[in-house]
């Protein structure tokens, strides 16, 4: 079909223009992004580099100076013996995955019940739910350490140790983190749910299901991705957590990382080299999880932002 | 299989009436449509049937049981959303089958019965996909399929249709005619489509601002409308209304508007004789007004000029937007008609096709039965 129109060839120069004009246009954005990640990452490296340097090395220079011949696995080596950072690695994983499995499956049942149960005072009652998100944790500090200390039963606990319940116990301190995590937890899956559309839950209730078969069956699954958002960051909290362990933990055996890595501070404050390594034996596994999940993680900070 | 009954069912949230004081029974077997403008408090009414939505008073029975306080995954039920409401993370097999699976029939059972359900909507090399990889229409007939698997005692439609494309939705509405026939069950359609309720209807309810306007066979509804509102919802392009004015002539009636005289036909005059002298609403269809070139037979025609002011050719069909001092309205007349914008053309109703409603109850004013009539039976699309 003969139009007498010149028609502009498609292919070729045009598209590689096209594609410089685009890269230039947003090279300044690209600069001041990786600008950032660099500068957020310096510390990082340097505490990594740290780690692995003699004592008499990070007295006399900067990280930076150093040169991989002078590298030693020495400062993990005593950490990990003789500091006991195993022990409370192993106490970090205690206290962390019980605490954080507590506060997705709690949370999750409370978030359908907010959104999809309708009870007389739910309204309200979610208001205080969220409204004890502005209440500061070290508030409560002291009302709870007396309340466990009333109720502390002074008996071993099988196999993990410490007492039974109350103060220097697990289960208490799994509690105690649940507890503290249980507003923000509902109110993220609860507005997470809300979103599921509501024909879908409806449909499930024709097709015979009740209210634990629409939970367990549509929301649930459908909420992967918020749940996996809400357990890492659960489990970041509290594994990343001091306050709590240094109330309510007094007993060192039961000392997780943080508290241990404090302790090491105060007597041995100018070990650098030991405090950077026990440093970074506490990132390892936050950031296993960090990147086994992050796909997940980036999507559950949009929860609810579009409907899926 | 079983008759629904709405007992003087009212809801309402809040101030708002939603449906009001609904009596209406649909009979086993039945293919009834509730047909309404959006707001109307048709898909309302099939929420409370299905028990989402709780009841503000009165009651509803399916088969002989009162349902009022009964949940809805106990009212066996199966209904077919308008968002198709597919489980996303569900394969359609597992989507067809959740119902089955959910009341307790066994692995095997399910799946024969899924297979069944997939070979009767031909959708059987869908079973594995996930409900995100289907088009449209797919996903139309998997939400049937989850509906037909149950065999429930009646099924719920919510406007099933209006997702999908023109072509399609033509389609798929012969084969939900079919699927009930072939079925024989209760079905309660949800659509603000006349277009939908008249072809796929045994009965109708027109519902408008939550009260129930007429409950009828679709042709019943077009020929003998109870109000100007079911005159005017029903029928495509709608109805055009005049408003003359009755006066008595020796033993006829005359309808006089806009310097016209019509002579009411003779089955209209015990009815309208009360009117005398009163402005009554005069209906007429834009199919019984007529080009006099092509009148066809058995026509009781009276003439009327009026100045063409669009023409809309179809091919099989043209409308004539017509003005006749100021007022406006619509007749569909054959394709071979000549008419030009702006100028005067004469047409032709067909006064034995008329309708007459009081103006201020808005109530049909009936005729006697027609005794030579040829009963009507335009098709309407």
């Amino acid at each position: 079909m003969s139009l007498g129109v010149p028609v502009p060839a498609r292919e070729g120069r045009p598209a590689l223009g096209y594609w410089f004009r685009a890269t230039w246009a947003r090279l300044p954005l690209h600069a001041a992004v990786i600008g950032f990640a660099v500068l957020w990452s310096v510390p990082t490296v340097a505490l990594l580099i740290s780690s692995f340097r003699e004592p008499s090395a990070i007295a006399s220079s900067g990280w930076w100076t150093a040169t991989v011949d002078t590298l030693t696995l020495d400062n993990y080596r005593t950490v990990l013996d003789q500091r006991g950072m195993g022990r409370s690695f192993i106490n970090s994983v205690l206290i962390t995955l019980p605490a954080t499995a507590l506060v997705v499956l709690v949370a999750s049942g409370a978030a359908y019940a907010f959104a999809w149960m309708p009870f007389r005072g739910r309204g309200l009652l979610f208001l205080v739910v969220v409204g004890l998100l502005v209440v500061p944790l070290q508030m409560t500090l002291i009302p709870v350490l007396r309340l466990y200390a009333a109720m502390t039963v002074n008996e071993e606990l099988p196999l993990l140790g410490g007492n039974v319940f109350g103060i220097n116990s697990f289960t208490g301190i799994w509690l105690a983190h649940a507890a503290y995590g249980m507003p923000f937890a509902i109110f993220l899956l609860r507005n997470f749910f809300s979103s599921l559309p509501r024909d879908l839950i409806e449909a499930a209730k024709l097709d015979g299901a009740s209210e634990w078969q629409v939970f367990w069956r549509i929301v649930l699954p459908l909420s992967v991705p918020a749940l996996a958002a809400l357990g890492i960051f659960q489990f970041l909290w509290t594994w990343n957590d001091l306050l709590i362990a240094l109330v309510l933990l007094g007993d060192p055996d039961l000392a997780p990382m943080t508290l241990r890595i404090t302790n090491l501070v105060g007597s041995f404050g100018s070990s650098y080299q030991l405090l950077t390594a026990a440093a970074f034996i506490s990132m390892a596994l936050p950031l296993v999880v960090f990147f086994a999940f992050q796909r997940f993680f980036v999507q559950g900070i949009l929860a609810g932002a579009t409907k899926g | 299989m079983a008759r629904v009954l709405f007992d003087h069912v009212t809801k309402r949230f809040g101030e708002v009436v939603a449906v009001n004081d609904l009596n209406l029974e649909v009979t086993d077997g039945e293919f009834l449509v509730l047909v309404g403008p959006s707001g109307c408090g048709k898909s309302t009414t099939l929420r409370m049937l299905a028990g989402l939505d709780a009841i503000t008073e009165g009651s509803i029975y399916i088969g002989d049981r009162r349902v009022d306080n009964v949940p809805a995954k106990d009212r066996d039920l199966a209904m077919v959303f308008q968002s198709y409401a597919l489980y996303p993370h569900m394969s359609v097999g597992d989507n067809i089958g959740f119902g089955l699976k959910l009341r307790g029939a066994s692995k095997s059972q399910v799946r024969e019965r899924v297979e069944r359900a997939a070979e009767t909507l031909g959708i059987e090399e869908l079973l594995e996909r996930k409900p995100r990889a289907l088009s449209g229409g797919q996903r139309q007939r998997v939400a049937l399929g989850r509906a037909i698997v149950r065999e429930p005692e009646v099924f719920l439609l919510d406007e099933p249709l209006s997702n999908l494309d023109a072509k399609l939705r033509v389609q798929t509405r012969t084969e939900i005619s079919k699927l009930h026939r072939r079925l024989g069950t209760t079905f309660v359609y949800v659509t603000h489509d006349q277009v939908e309720a008249m072809t796929m209807a045994t009965r109708i309810a027109v519902l408008n601002l939550g009260l129930l306007q007429q409950v009828g066979p679709p042709q019943e509804l077009y020929e003998r409308p109870a109000n100007v509102f079911v005159a005017g919802f029903i029928g495509s392009p709608s109805m055009n209304f005049f408003q003359p004015v009755v006066r008595s002539e020796g033993e006829t009636l005359r309808l006089d508007m806009h310097g016209l005289s019509i002579e009411v036909p003779a089955r209209w005059v015990p009815g309208l004789l009360p009117y005398d002298g009163r402005p009554i609403v005069l209906g007429v269809r834009p199919e019984h007004i007529h080009d006099p070139a092509y009148l066809p037979s058995g026509v009781l025609p009276a003439s009327i000029r009026a100045t063409v002011d669009v023409t809309e050719l179809m091919g099989n069909e043209t409308f004539l937007h017509l003005d006749r001092e100021g007022t406006r309205f619509l007749a569909r007349v054959d394709p071979r008609t000549q008419a030009t914008p702006a100028q005067e053309a004469e047409v032709v109703i067909d006064v034995s096709r008329m309708h007459a409603f009081d103006p201020e109850t808005e109530q049909r004013i009936e005729a006697q039965a027609a005794p030579a009539e040829a009963s009507g039976t335009e098709a309407v699309s």
